[in-house]
């Protein structure tokens, strides 16, 4: 019984440094964004003028307001689609199926920079579709819709079908069971898939930065652009506004899980 | 005789009807990702593929003529090394987060108790917040007037700030700091599902903890190893940013090569090549890792 603690004392020593390790500079650049150093790199007392700059700062918010348009389409067509293939991945079983499947995995196991210089390729020299919006949205589309295949589908496996199989039977059109019994059952992991693509998308750099092209400056590619000239406060700001929203929302999604749970 | 005539017809028809009914379900749900799996991955890949094996022109033009150099330089020449050293790298990365992650998921399967719930909280959340900021932090922490330097020189412990950035150690860092959660998860998900009543079954047989651990425990949780693993490695071949900020301009790896050449150099052939030379490499490696690695274990951690 002894022996046990000690092993359990030394493991819990290696998994607190380990967690600091994950933690330490994200809490640095929370605690440096409320400090009056001007390079954002030491504690010079408390301000919050980092903040008032960040929210008066016109790059910024092109930027942020470009992000939240792409995010947002993004996880309307994603989800929708996401929705359908898994729908369909489970109902139906024909030849290819197998492939299918994981050619939509393609996106997510390839590096970002082979899929951004694929899709940059493909954009400039075959189809001609102008970099900017259009391409981003689709870049986009294109790597988010495997994950919320995945997650729906992973849900789908784990659900009651009698319902669906009784509404059809008592004389539903598929289409009202959907939308009365299957849809609303699947309503929470539609909702959690719709919940990480969000941050997904908002967050590519990567891809992003291959088809943006000039002047569609998102809010990660701005960042980066601050980068080159060292630390500011400003990323601290921005930085920290990430992970609150970040924690925020994973709040969110573990009670909208917990509510699917107790509801089915 | 006819009557069986009339009963295959029939039954011919139903098959039929069947399978359009078949086409038509696959039609309504699978035509969009069908649509963008054969235009949008396909269609891209083919092309760079295609452009693999062209040459660049002096101003950065494609010269539509046949050439195996682009390859031949990755297959034989310099570009062959930094692909080597990026698996190197990403091998090692891998290692590490096995040895800091194992027992982080072990701890908190074990142990975690009631706090269980905010310690994977607390994992999944480095998980999902901005990578590029998060790699932006670690900098502001080790960067030459970083935080770890301007500590160590106003307690006097050093006199001239170490160089940490741009190192061999600076990169790995980065990275086992980048993907660590990934490899953390999918363990904490295999022990998760760990039968209990195996592990008892081992000691009330006289195995030691230790013996315990290796033979059993271990073995069991192979497929989150694995999945971990698969999550980990791939990403780390191809990165780019962690090579670019870290590395300086010393250290290259496979996916910084691929950009370098795509958005500083505007060589399409050459930076084609080693895209698909890059995903080529991968999808063997993952290939090669199921095979061997046990689907059944991987899909169980799936």
């Amino acid at each position: 019984m002894k022996k046990k603690r000690i092993a359990s004392k030394i493991l819990w020593v290696l998994s607190i440094l380990t967690l600091i390790f994950l933690w330490a500079p994200m809490i640095l650049i929370i605690v440096f964004s409320f400090s009056n150093n001007k390079y954002g790199s030491s504690w010079e007392g408390f301000t919050l003028k980092w903040y008032v700059k960040l929210f008066t700062n016109d790059q910024v918010r092109d930027a942020l307001m470009r992000s939240l348009i792409i995010a947002g389409v993004t996880v309307v067509v994603a989800t929708l689609i996401g929705t359908l293939t898994a729908y369909g991945l489970y109902k139906l079983n024909f030849k290819g199926k197998q492939f299918l499947r994981t050619s939509i995995l393609l996106p997510i196991v390839f590096p970002s920079v082979v899929t951004g210089s694929a899709l940059l390729v493909f954009f400039t020299r075959l189809v001609h579709i102008p970099l900017g919006y259009t391409s981003i949205i689709i870049a986009h589309i294109v790597f988010c819709s495997p994950l919320a295949v995945f997650i729906i589908l992973g849900r789908m496996q784990r659900f009651d079908w009698s319902w669906e199989e009784a509404a059809l039977d008592l004389g539903a059109t598929p289409f009202r069971t959907f939308l009365r019994v299957t849809g609303p059952q699947l309503l929470p992991a539609i909702m959690a898939s719709a919940m990480l693509i969000f941050p997904w998308s908002f967050d590519d750099f990567v891809i992003t930065y291959f088809v943006a092209g000039v002047g569609s400056t998102t809010l990660p590619i701005y960042v980066f652009s601050q980068l080159r000239f060292g630390a500011t406060p400003v990323i601290n700001t921005i930085g920290t506004l990430f992970v609150s929203i970040t924690m925020l929302g994973m709040v969110l999604v573990y009670f909208v899980q917990k509510m699917g749970k107790s509801n089915t | 005789m006819r009557a069986m005539d009339e009963i295959s017809v029939s039954q011919s028809q139903a098959q039929k009807r069947e399978k359009r009914k078949l086409a038509l379900n696959i039609a309504a749900y699978l035509c969009p990702i069908i649509i963008i799996v054969v235009v949008f991955v396909f269609a891209p890949l083919a092309i760079i593929l295609f452009f693999s094996f062209l040459k660049s022109g002096p101003y950065g033009q494609i010269v539509y003529t046949f050439t195996f150099e682009n390859i031949g330089a990755i297959l034989g020449g310099g570009y062959g090394k930094i692909f080597l050293q990026s698996i190197y790298l990403a091998f090692q990365t891998n290692l590490l987060c096995i040895l800091f992650g194992y027992p982080i998921a072990y701890y908190i399967t074990r142990f975690g108790g009631k706090w269980k719930t905010l310690w994977i909280f607390l994992i999944i959340v480095p998980s999902w917040s901005s990578y590029l900021i998060r790699l932006y932090a670690l900098k502001t922490l080790v960067g030459t007037k970083g935080t770890v330097n301007t500590l160590l020189m106003n307690l006097g412990i050093i006199s001239e700030p170490i160089q940490i950035l741009y190192t061999n150690f600076a990169v790995t860092m980065a990275l086992v700091f980048a993907w660590l959660p990934f490899m953390i998860l999918p363990i904490y998900a295999a022990l998760d599902g760990l039968d209990r009543s195996v592990l008892e079954a081992a000691t009330d047989l006289g195995a030691t903890p230790f013996r315990r651990f290796f033979r059993v425990t271990l073995p069991l949780t192979r497929g989150g190893l694995l999945a971990g693993s698969i999550l980990v490695f791939i990403p780390t071949v191809g990165e780019w940013l962690v090579p670019s900020i870290f590395g300086g301009s010393k250290i290259m790896m496979a996916g910084s090569l691929v950009a370098h050449k795509f958005t500083a150099v505007g060589n399409i052939p050459q930076g084609s090549s080693l895209a698909i030379m890059l995903a080529a490499m991968l999808v063997l490696i993952l290939y090669l890792t199921i095979k061997w690695g046990g689907r059944e274990a991987l899909e169980k951690a799936l």
